[in-house]
């Protein structure tokens, strides 16, 4: 009573300074909350906002680089679709290198994450080893495998011949060079293994006790309890990897230089080459678009199609 | 049936199963796959010029060229471009631990408007790739005359990481806000609630992300390769690329130089392995939440 009172009576007497005085503080402190969160603000203004709306004009023009950008319309796109000799054999080789290359290091990382998960003698080692290849910095990585695919004295040849097999053409063949370039990515599958080893070791103990109780096998407690257990983080894991798949440039760059006839020219290469090689400003950014497109729409399809089978904790409770 | 009792020995730890066994040999074979690549390349740096070509292949030189160390580092001014790439990671660490853990205080402890947006958009922009702002950022920094310097690499890192923010946000949420309050109540700052209240509690994490960001640092090459002309300006990511044309064939004077690149790596590995398990660990739990 005495509460209601004093709030009814607060507009009439002091009410106005009381309230002023409050928002006043809680103007500092808003005002405060900005400045901690001030860099990335001009961060995202300035290094995600500005070049993404930017680029939406400049896609549009033709331009040097260091000329003034001249509007042209949708000439880049007519020209990347249906002149440009390079940008379906472009668009092809980065699509196989996706589908090559995200499935199996998931499923590899995800293979190597249950091998590792329960105790074994040495497993710390076991784990060391496997995580260890992805410290290695990604441009030494690539010069190492650049000289273990060397058909003469590499490593790869000399041990296919000491085995009596045939050698491989490795990345001097137009078909062997795209799978040539996953497997160095394989090699670094540690920084995935990782992520799934923690979440199997998230995964709560009593539910496969609970499924020892009812008597079931290996396999069925993997695919029933386990799998389902770490739906999300399979989500997540295959939508990074979709993205980082599609910006892959460093094993290109650095290994084959988009061939032997375009069969490497990744996009993200080929948007690279275009534009501070050839300086195409504008054509490059009309091809950074397209890539954009094909990265959102894949990765929204993953997403709508994965998202049916991952299973949320917070559901059960309905 | 066999399946388990395989699975009931596995879990008392009391008998080496035959699951267990199949686990070990291929644990194993891959642990040897995934090592063999770098013995190879220890031997190679300690091979002399002619060994190198020898087939079939000596496995284990037969006599020790420590010198390749000293030759190969004389070729692309390794230490020079060694420094650089030092200079550019400690400062890129600085200022990406600096900003992201003030930007992860003002979202996870500060109550202001628009708080949550900016959080999802900070988010958000982690998916979208980084391809996207390349060109239309090399255009404002040639405009800004930065074009052949470490500016373009370096500047950028003091501006927050949205990732880093992200994971200290999570992990300040794990930290009870009543520290805060009994700090505040003794008339203390915000600043210094987080540097000396958070901060401390917050070690870990703050460490992972110092390591993640050295170590990113450290591999970057697309922006120096963008950005960056000068030979004398180079990172080491650089100089050990251009070894592909230049002394293609010294290949014992190039394994040796890229030890020495990947040398505090693994130091770094080996040193703060809990930090790098805990960080990727972290990418779990965000998964879930």
């Amino acid at each position: 009573m005495a509460g209601i009172r004093a709030r009814r009576r607060e507009p009439h007497c002091d009410g106005g300074i009381h309230v002023s005085a409050i928002s006043r503080k809680q103007l500092r402190g808003w005002v405060k909350g900005y400045l901690f969160i001030l860099p990335s603000i001009i961060g995202f203004s300035v290094f995600v906002a500005y070049p993404l709306v930017s680029s939406v004009y400049y896609a549009l023009t033709e331009w040097g680089g260091y000329d003034r950008p001249r509007f042209v319309g949708f000439d880049n796109f007519k020209y990347i679709f249906t002149v440009d000799p390079a940008f379906w054999p472009s668009v092809r080789a980065t699509f196989l290198y996706v589908l090559m290359s995200v499935p199996s290091s998931l499923a590899l990382g995800l293979l190597l994450a249950v091998l590792l998960n329960k105790n074994l003698p040495g497993i710390k080692w076991f784990r060391t080893v496997y995580y260890l290849p992805t410290v290695v910095p990604s441009v030494a990585t690539l010069m190492l495998w650049m000289f273990i695919y060397e058909p003469q004295y590499g490593l790869a040849n000399t041990l296919l011949r000491m085995a009596g097999l045939p050698e491989g053409t490795w990345l001097t063949s137009e078909k062997t060079a795209l799978p040539s370039i996953v497997l160095v990515g394989l090699w670094q599958v540690g920084s995935g293994m990782i992520i799934f080893l923690s979440g199997l070791q998230s995964v709560p103990q009593d539910l496969y006790e609970a499924a020892e109780v009812d008597g079931a096998g290996r396999w069925r407690t993997f695919f029933r309890i386990t799998v389902p257990m770490i739906t999300p983080i399979l989500l997540l894991q295959l939508i990074l990897g979709v993205i980082g798949a599609f910006q892959a440039f460093n094993q290109v760059q650095v290994l084959t230089g988009g061939g032997p006839n375009f069969s490497t020219s990744l996009l993200n290469f080929k948007i690279y080459n275009d534009a501070f090689n050839s300086k195409m400003f504008g054509y490059a950014i009309s091809e950074v678009w397209i890539l954009f497109v094909i990265t959102m729409i894949f990765t929204a399809l993953t997403y709508l199609y994965s998202n049916r089978f991952v299973y949320y904790e917070s559901d059960n409770s309905k | 049936m066999a399946g388990r009792t395989a699975l009931r020995t596995g879990r008392r730890k009391a008998k080496f199963s035959a699951w267990d066994a199949a686990r070990f040999a291929v644990l194993c074979i891959g642990a040897a796959a995934m090592l063999f690549p770098l013995l190879w390349m220890i031997t190679i740096a300690l091979k002399s010029d002619t060994e190198v070509f020898s087939i079939p292949p000596e496995w284990i030189p037969k006599e020790l060229h420590w010198s390749n160390f000293v030759t190969g580092t004389k070729q692309i001014h390794f230490w020079r471009t060694f420094a650089n790439s030092l200079i550019i990671a400690v400062l890129c660490t600085i200022g990406q631990v600096l900003s992201s853990v003030l930007v992860g205080y003002g979202l996870a402890r500060l109550h202001f408007p628009g708080r949550k947006l900016w959080f999802s958009l900070f988010v958000g922009s982690l998916m979208l790739p980084g391809f996207v702002g390349l060109i239309p950022l090399f255009h404002l920094y040639t405009g800004l005359g930065w074009y052949d310097s470490w500016l373009p690499i370096i500047v950028p890192a003091f501006f927050g990481n949205a990732t880093f923010s992200f994971l200290f946000v999570q992990y300040l949420k794990t930290i009870s806000v009543s520290f805060d309050e009994a700090a505040k109540i003794d008339g203390a700052s915000d600043l210094y609630v987080l540097a000396k209240v958070l901060a401390p509690m917050a070690m870990p994490i703050i460490v992972t992300m110092m390591i993640f960001s050295f170590q990113g640092s450290w591999n970057q090459y697309l922006e120096p390769l963008v950005y960056i002309v000068s030979p004398e300006k180079w990172t080491l990511a650089l100089g050990m690329a251009s070894f592909r044309g230049t002394y293609a064939t010294a290949w014992n004077l190039f394994m040796a130089a890229d030890l020495i690149y990947i040398a505090p790596m693994l130091l770094l590995y080996f040193f703060g392995q809990k930090f790098f398990m805990q960080g990727l660990g972290s990418v779990n739990s965000a998964a879930i939440k």
